[in-house]
């Protein structure tokens, strides 16, 4: 094995050999698990925990009254209008067994408005609760007093949800695309470049500060170039980070199989479909979402991988190698870890803006901003990625590419020279100043 | 020819200049101390040897051909900063920075072995450096260094860190290295250790050879004429042959005289034979650390001026 072979082995193992590299894959999956089920927890709770709210519904209509249902939080009890005629007082006189209390006035037809009174907190899940009932409800009165027959059929009938479908002339005649799902494809490719190399980035930097700080570093080039110490470190790393993606593809494999055989579901990835299977007496809302699934299906596939594939691990090892040897120079001309944020930061924020210009682009993917920051070398392995699934001008992409891969070959270069006199540098913190200079 | 041979090497940084004009002969099979207070450039030689830097002007000769990248494997270099990668294994570790050296894995391994039970480090071989004490990781760095049997070895300091035993130890290892053929370049401020091991030193300051030569022809150009005197009887000056120096506080009954200029040391002594009862005398060297002080004290007044 030759040396670059060695050091890479040696970086590899030392960041997969520890006990934190295999706490850290299977903890990241379950950490994002914890942040989506934790609200949904609490939220649960929350309302599980509180009493049912006793709401007394003064109708002084005498019509809606009905409209407000009972369920596990509100307990409606509907009070003839006229038998109330100081709702304060009626209030105080239940002595605190009621929470709040509901006055559908006269003339709600026409003003579309009623009020809540309370002594305690009105919870805008409670005015939320009351307004869709009686919205509904109401709306449903208007519509029947005009007198004309089935006029709730034709009203439903005319209503209508625009599929605006968007099909693309190409070369091999018309191909039907989709924006939403090409905006998702795009923001998550853009995403896993973002954090990629913002996490891996880090990792090189800490590894370089550490042989620094340790004091290995001389030794280690003693026999070798420090230009192979650092490719090593930014191969090795980067295999790691290749490792730890394959094993979450995995993990994400078995935990979809195993989903997908307890629930028994064929549109597995569909979360709506899931939650409306297990709720009975929603088979209708289930037969409709199936048909929202076999357009999204037909979304998805009818989108051509192989290209966004290709061009995403060109981008993603161009923006890498980019990114990880600014680190890594960087990261030689420290001594400690909290000195580094003089340089880092600079470095965040540009990562930052690519991320941010990646947002942009999602709206208008061949806007002038969309087209320069996917052009920038700095900014387009995370810009083009949301512009990828759109499809690309070929030219746009060459350029891209060959501007990408020329600027990390030339900050490799000058990484590479910071490294070789960062390395040796002790004490008195390098500057700016000092980093142009060893660049020379 | 010299094994290994310094020419006329300069460095310069952005402002000033580390190496200037340094030539040095270090001969196969010898110990060579490389001496200089802090910032003479010893450690930039050092590393220019190594090649971890590139000289700016004048060669270094290996076995009489101009070093190449190729020639670092047969380096074995300990730096004055040095460590170790903490969570590594120890016997890894060894292994891993022989065969950066080029040996391949099967050497590494048993070379790491027949250096781990020389120095009673056997039961460590898969424990990681960071259990070791500092001592043991010592020995380890030093493993580290010698495990390719480089025939050119470079010690920046080797005894700092080390207790007294270690040290001893080290030592012993070094010597042995020596006798087995090693060619050693060996660079410290303890100038009690340059006197036991060293046969040749050059001394640097501020980027220049100011004193280089054999230990004992240094001592020799270096003495100041001194003469311990053993003899009962108090002894009165002679100024036509010399000047009574104080005692050295260490060894009060020797009388130490200074030869006036010109005066030979059998002259002296047949006068004060003649007169006084004496039961021997030695010729008092200056010790290496005089020599040092002494020369970069008045190299750096010359400087001044």
């Amino acid at each position: 094995m030759n040396k670059l072979g060695l050091i890479i082995a040696r970086e590899y193992m030392s960041i997969v050999g520890r006990k934190s590299f295999i706490f850290v894959t299977l903890g990241m999956p379950l950490l994002f698990i914890l942040i989506m089920a934790v609200p949904i927890g609490l939220a649960y709770l929350n309302d599980k925990g509180s009493d049912v709210q006793q709401i007394a519904v003064i109708d002084e209509t005498g019509r809606y009254a009905a409209a407000l249902h009972s369920d596990d939080m509100y307990h409606f009890v509907a009070i003839k209008g006229d038998t109330v005629t100081n709702a304060r007082e009626f209030y105080d006189k239940a002595n605190g067994s009621l929470d709040a209390i509901v006055i559908i006035p006269h003339d709600v037809d026409s003003t579309g408005a009623v009020n809540i009174y309370s002594e305690g907190t009105i919870t805008p899940a409670m005015v939320m609760n009351i307004r869709n009932a009686l919205t509904d409800t109401i709306e449903s009165a208007h519509l029947a007093e005009m007198g004309i027959p089935n006029i709730q059929q034709m009203v439903e009938k005319a209503h209508v949800n625009v599929d605006v479908r968007s099909i693309k002339w190409s070369e091999s005649g018309e191909q039907e695309s989709s924006t939403d799902v090409a905006m998702g494809l795009g923001f998550m490719l853009s995403l896993i470049t973002y954090m990629f190399v913002l996490m891996y980035g880090a990792m090189i930097m800490n590894s370089v500060i550490e042989e620094k700080t340790n004091r290995i570093v001389e030794v280690v080039v003693s026999s070798c170039r420090p230009f192979q110490l650092m490719l090593g470190k930014i191969i090795g790393v980067g295999l790691v980070g290749l490792t730890q993606m394959a094993i979450w593809i995995v993990l994400l494999a078995i935990v979809g199989t195993v989903a997908g055989s307890v629930f028994g579901i064929s549109n597995m990835s569909s979360p709506d479909a899931i939650v409306a299977g297990t709720n009975a007496g929603a088979a209708v809302e289930a037969a409709t979402d199936a048909g929202v699934m076999d357009s999204f299906m037909r979304e998805v596939l009818s989108i051509n991988y192989v290209p966004i594939i290709l061009n995403f691990l060109l981008y993603f090892i161009g923006g890498y190698l980019l990114y990880s040897s600014l680190f890594a120079g960087l990261g030689s001309a420290v001594d400690q870890p909290s000195d580094s944020s003089q340089f880092v930061t600079p470095v965040i924020m540009i990562m930052l803006i690519a991320f941010y210009a990646g947002m942009v682009c999602m709206e208008n993917p061949t806007g002038p901003t969309a087209v320069w920051c996917s052009i920038i070398p700095f900014t387009s392995p995370v810009v083009m990625m949301v512009r990828l699934p759109f499809g690309v001008p070929t030219w746009q992409l060459i350029l891209s590419l060959a501007l990408l891969f020329g600027t990390a070959l030339a900050i490799t270069w000058l990484a590479a020279r910071i490294y070789r006199r960062g390395i040796l540098h002790y004490g008195q913190k390098a500057s700016l100043k000092d980093l142009f200079k060893w660049m020379k | 020819m010299a094994y290994l041979d310094i020419n006329n090497v300069v460095k310069r940084y952005e402002g000033h200049t580390a190496l200037n004009g340094v030539s040095m002969q270090v001969e196969q099979g010898t110990i060579y101390g490389l001496l200089g207070p802090n910032g003479a450039g010893k450690s930039t030689l050092i590393r220019i040897i190594n090649r971890i830097l590139a000289a700016d002007e004048g060669t270094v000769t290996l076995n009489g051909k101009k070093m190449t990248d190729d020639d670092i494997a047969h380096i074995g270099y300990l730096p004055e900063e040095r460590g170790l990668y903490k969570k590594m294994k120890v016997g890894d570790h060894i292994v891993y920075l022989g065969r950066l050296k080029g040996m391949t894995k099967a050497d590494a391994v048993a070379s790491m072995h027949w250096w781990l039970d020389r120095f009673d480090l056997k039961e460590w071989e898969n424990k990681k450096v960071e259990n070791l004490s500092k001592g043991m990781q010592q020995k380890v760095q030093f493993i580290g260094t010698v495990i390719h049997r480089p025939p050119l070895l470079i010690f920046d300091e080797p005894f700092s860190g080390f207790d007294p035993v270690n040290a001893e130890q080290l030592k012993v290892e070094i010597l042995a290295l020596r006798d087995q053929g090693s060619t050693i370049l060996f660079s410290t401020h303890n100038m009690a250790s340059v006197e036991e091991v060293c046969q040749q030193i050059t001394l640097l300051n501020h980027a220049q050879v100011v004193l280089t030569g054999s230990v004992d022809e240094v001592k020799q150009q270096h003495k100041k004429n001194i003469i311990a005197v053993q003899t009962p009887d108090k002894i009165e000056a002679n100024d036509a042959l010399f000047t009574i120096l104080p005692p050295d506080p260490i060894k009060k009954n020797d009388k130490l005289i200074k030869l006036a200029a010109g005066v030979n040391v059998r002259d002296a002594i047949s006068w004060l034979n003649e007169h006084y009862l004496l039961t021997g005398f030695t010729e008092v060297l200056p010790s290496m650390n005089e020599i040092f002080i002494e020369t970069v004290k008045s190299k750096n007044a010359e400087n001044n001026e």
